[in-house]
């Protein structure tokens, strides 16, 4: 029941658009086709940046050294009930979007995306932000030099949503 | 930033790879990386332009300014400063908005405008108002309604039910989200009695 409401989420959001452009007040099918190129384009133009960093996570889980990393860290996080196989995913989430999106697309490649880890990988995904960019944009483009307690407040908020994502993926997918 | 990812993980792959005995697979590695980055851009590029131009009709019939004149009230709570100068809320409030609606393009102007103001406000220039760095933490506990993105790459890579992690995700973000709050909100108290402190000694 809930999965045919969530799944029913996009196609809502889609006829509010389709009643707006119905109302003929404003050229809202140009807005669309406005908003769609400028989506198409950041799509595209991200390609390039992809591509490096997409090779970088299929090299580094072809290297062996991913599986090595999440041996060493497995029992650690098996105790707090994170699947070690979320290494890549971890490192590249604070840092960047770009590599973020390879390391979780590669995720769901190796594991599938219906696997307990593909669905913590999506929570976690889907609840977090690259902080670290996030943090660094933000102040450096007024010109300040001191965040004083915004990064580890930031870096608590992320080890509580992977922990918290790992947690409500095993009671919700039961 | 990304150049100095790109050449640690490729140079530590190499060598691991060699060492380890997983050379011959590297080469593949590489081949399926440049393959896989393009056919994920594919399958990603039709719903992102869907939504953004979908998100276009909605900017423009004036809803992110009606969702941030709804979210305005509570904001005052948790960003004192800039409501009380009024300097400010507005633009964070349309920054959460757009989040909410999953347009990220647009937060980020929204949210780099309300630091600008919040900053003319600031009496120590270098140093980061405790507002700041509250709307700074919100903004990494991402916040969205309809997380396209994901529901896209879940399904190229096969899912049979791709929404079906929807409601974790709004109930993971939504106590990211007032995780930041109360955590930034404990610490500026904390800040200012230190600083109080700093004062009397």
């Amino acid at each position: 029941m809930l999965e045919y409401i969530s799944s029913l989420a996009i196609p809502v959001v889609v006829c509010i658009a389709g009643v707006f452009m119905l109302s003929h007040k404003k050229p809202y099918f140009e807005s669309f086709i406005e908003g769609a190129r400028d989506g198409l384009r950041t799509a595209v133009g991200i390609l390039p940046t992809l591509i490096a960093l997409m090779i970088a996570i299929n090299m580094l889980n072809a290297s062996g050294i991913t599986d090595l990393l999440a041996a060493a860290i497995s029992p650690a996080a098996a105790r707090l009930g994170i699947p070690s196989e979320l290494i890549p995913l971890l490192i590249t989430r604070p840092i960047s979007g770009s590599a973020s999106t390879a390391a979780y697309s590669s995720l769901l490649e190796r594991y599938g995306a219906d696997s307990f880890v593909g669905l913590c990988a999506s929570v976690i995904m889907g609840s977090s932000d690259t902080m670290l960019y996030v943090i660094g944009v933000y102040f450096s483009s007024v010109g300040i030099k001191k965040s004083r307690y915004a990064i580890p407040c930031a870096v608590a908020v992320m080890l509580f949503c992977v922990f918290f994502s790992c947690l409500l993926c095993r009671i919700w997918f039961k | 930033m990304l150049g100095k990812i790109f050449g640690i993980i490729s140079i530590l792959s190499l060598f691991c790879g060699i060492i380890l005995g997983h050379g011959a697979e590297l080469g593949n590695a590489v081949l399926d990386g440049a393959h896989g980055a393009v056919s994920l851009t594919i399958s990603l590029c039709g719903i992102m332009s869907l939504w953004c131009g979908i998100m276009k009709v909605f900017e423009r019939a004036g809803l992110i300014n009606k969702l941030s004149r709804l979210l305005s009230p509570l904001l005052k709570v948790f960003f004192p400063e800039a409501s009380r100068s009024g300097e400010g809320l507005g633009e964070i409030s349309a920054n959460i908005s757009a989040n909410l609606l999953g347009i990220g393009n647009a937060a980020t102007p929204f949210a780099l405008k309300a630091m600008e103001k919040l900053q003319k406000n600031n009496k120590n220039k270098k140093t980061a108002t405790a507002d700041m760095i509250t709307l700074a933490v919100l903004n990494t506990a991402s916040l969205n309604l309809i997380p396209t993105t994901i529901f896209a790459l879940r399904r190229a890579a096969g899912s049979e039910s791709p929404y079906s992690v929807i409601i974790p995700i709004w109930i993971c973000s939504l106590s990211c989200s007032a995780l930041s709050l109360l955590l930034c909100s404990a610490m500026r108290s904390v800040s200012k009695k230190g600083a109080r402190g700093d004062k009397n000694a």
